[in-house]
């Protein structure tokens, strides 16, 4: 039994560092901004972090922070210029700003080892940590849904001009948004960075962003505990389907293509509903 | 008690006029009717009065404060509410969360505490919800509070973004086609509100095509057509003046 859960171990590790990936997609999409920036804003905080410590011996709560800090900072220089886009021209954008973080990454062969990646980065993060940081992260999502936060966010995504009239500020609660997702974003990265005793350049490009995406997609947009879900399932699908071998790629993608389909607000927003209005259906019997 | 004045307010899109040199006054404690045909400019005038749409010419005060070129959501935090003449409620939500929104000018906790959930925001959640629960008391709406907004009947519809509306605690509200599409029932009942609101020191504009409706509610009307202003008024005034019959009814000679 123990090697059994030795074996999965190292899957749980990932899940509970794209749970923090997941969670900085989520917000974002949370207060109607389509960015998909995330895997870039992860490489930031991952290459911020390792550097502090492989080139100046920094202890990694410090290459932590500055992971956090450079992931925000980055986030709230972005959202300007985002703020004047919309919908799909933000998607865009957010996916050059990926392609430009992954070539500076390349020239920048001093300071981040180029296309070599970044290695010999000390392992200093366990399963403890990463459980730490990501039951932290759940916390934080969690409580922004609820409060006052959480409802501006959920008017804007679903009409602007409401908003507005209502008085709430969408850009600075958009740049807000960008900035939680940002420091989450670097947050995991970090933690990915010491996790993993090496970086590749090319670990935080296109398919981290159709990674992440498919985490909320699939979950669910509406509540926290749809990146849960999602990011469980499809990192569990592929373990499943291993004596598939290479073809389990394809279960991965029929899956996705099902559940946009048929469950459009994702797996576990799709279930609250349903819970929702059974009661509301029973409480109408009940009176 | 203050004032909302339009002062030579014009909106110009490239060379088509919207609105040319309109000047209309709500005072506090009155229902102010805006009428005209389709096309005549109203929705223009609340969109440029509630920050969206830019101003061309002209000023907008709110007693002393010129809100003219004041960003939508500080507009709203100088008094002003406003229904829309699509009924805009927010789909994915319930209709007390619905009208729980139209209290954030008054939510004061701290970002950082929102977002860290510490008690005050915890707290000021709960409460914003009580009031909200008699808000919707109030329009006779606390049976559906938990029921998905967009699912509601037209008249309740109307009625939650009016709820929502007040939430706002606004000292002027401007209504935009408020009875639009409803029977004589539903029409009577928001009547009452409106009344309601004007007892209660606030201003109302009110935007209707039922002139039989403003009539009876308004205690001073403007009439609205291509743009400008063709007469104003009391009601009975307004109704008689040749210029309104034929922007209605078309010109004699063709009647």
């Amino acid at each position: 039994m123990n090697n059994f859960i030795a074996g999965y171990l190292p899957l749980f590790d990932i899940y509970l560092i794209h749970l923090g990936l997941a969670f900085s997609q989520y917000i974002v999409l949370r207060a109607g901004v389509f960015s998909l920036a995330t895997a870039a804003f992860a490489g930031i905080g991952a290459y911020t972090a390792g550097i502090f410590a492989v080139s100046l011996g920094l202890h990694p709560a410090i290459g932590l922070l500055a992971g956090t800090l450079t992931g925000m900072g980055a986030a709230i220089v972005l959202s300007i210029p985002l703020a004047r886009l919309q919908g799909v021209y933000q998607a865009i954008a957010t996916v050059a700003f990926i392609q430009i973080c992954l070539s500076l990454n390349i020239y920048a062969e001093g300071l981040t080892g180029g296309a070599m990646g970044l290695n010999n980065i000390p392992k200093t993060i366990g399963t403890g940590t990463l459980f730490v940081f990501a039951a932290l992260a759940t916390y934080l999502i969690w409580a922004i849904e609820r409060g006052r936060l959480g409802r501006a966010f959920n008017t804007i995504r679903q009409d602007e001009a409401v908003a507005a009239s209502l008085g709430i500020s969408i850009t600075r609660h958009q740049m807000l948004a960008f900035a939680i997702s940002g420091a989450l974003a670097g947050l995991f990265g970090g933690l990915e960075a010491y996790h993993s005793y090496a970086l590749d350049p090319n670990q935080f490009g296109f398919h981290l962003l159709i990674t992440t995406l498919s985490y909320v997609i699939l979950g669910g947009r509406n509540s926290v505990v749809g990146p849960l879900v999602g990011a469980a399932i499809l990192i569990i699908l592929p373990e499943l389907a291993r004596p598939l071998a290479e073809n389990r790629m394809v279960i991965y993608g029929i899956m996705l293509i099902v559940v946009i389909n048929y469950l459009p607000k994702g797996i576990a927003d799709t279930a609250i509903d349903a819970v929702r209005a059974r009661r509301l259906k029973n409480g109408g019997d009940g009176s | 008690m203050s004032t909302l004045k339009l002062t030579n307010l014009s909106k110009r899109f490239g060379g088509v006029v919207a609105s040319e040199d309109v000047n209309i006054e709500v005072p506090a404690g009155k229902i102010i009717g805006l009428i005209g045909p389709n096309g005549a400019g109203k929705t223009t005038i609340i969109n440029m009065i509630t920050g969206m749409l830019a101003v061309s010419g002209g000023e907008i005060h709110v007693g002393d404060i010129d809100i003219t070129h004041a960003p939508a959501h500080e507009i709203c935090r100088a008094g002003l509410a406003r229904t829309f003449q699509n009924i805009r409620l927010l789909g994915e939500a319930t209709v007390l969360e619905n009208v729980m929104i139209g209290f954030h000018r008054h939510e004061t906790s701290a970002t950082l505490a929102a977002m860290l959930g510490l008690p005050s925001a915890g707290r000021e959640t709960v409460e914003i919800k009580e009031r909200a629960q008699v808000m919707l008391k109030e329009f006779d709406l606390q049976d559906f509070a938990d029921y998905p907004a967009t699912g509601l009947s037209y008249g309740h519809q109307r009625k939650v973004e009016m709820a929502r509306a007040m939430a706002a605690e606004p000292n002027f509200v401007l209504l935009d086609e408020p009875i639009a599409g409803m029977n004589n029932v539903e029409s009577d009942a928001l009547a009452e509100v409106f009344q309601r609101l004007a007892s209660a020191g606030k201003g109302v504009l009110l935007i209707e095509h039922n002139v039989r409706f403003v009539a009876k509610m308004c205690s001073y009307v403007y009439v609205l057509d291509g743009g400008r202003l063709i007469s104003q008024g009391t009601p009975d005034h307004v109704l008689s003046d040749p210029a309104v019959i034929s922007a209605y009814l078309g010109d004699q000679q063709y009647a």
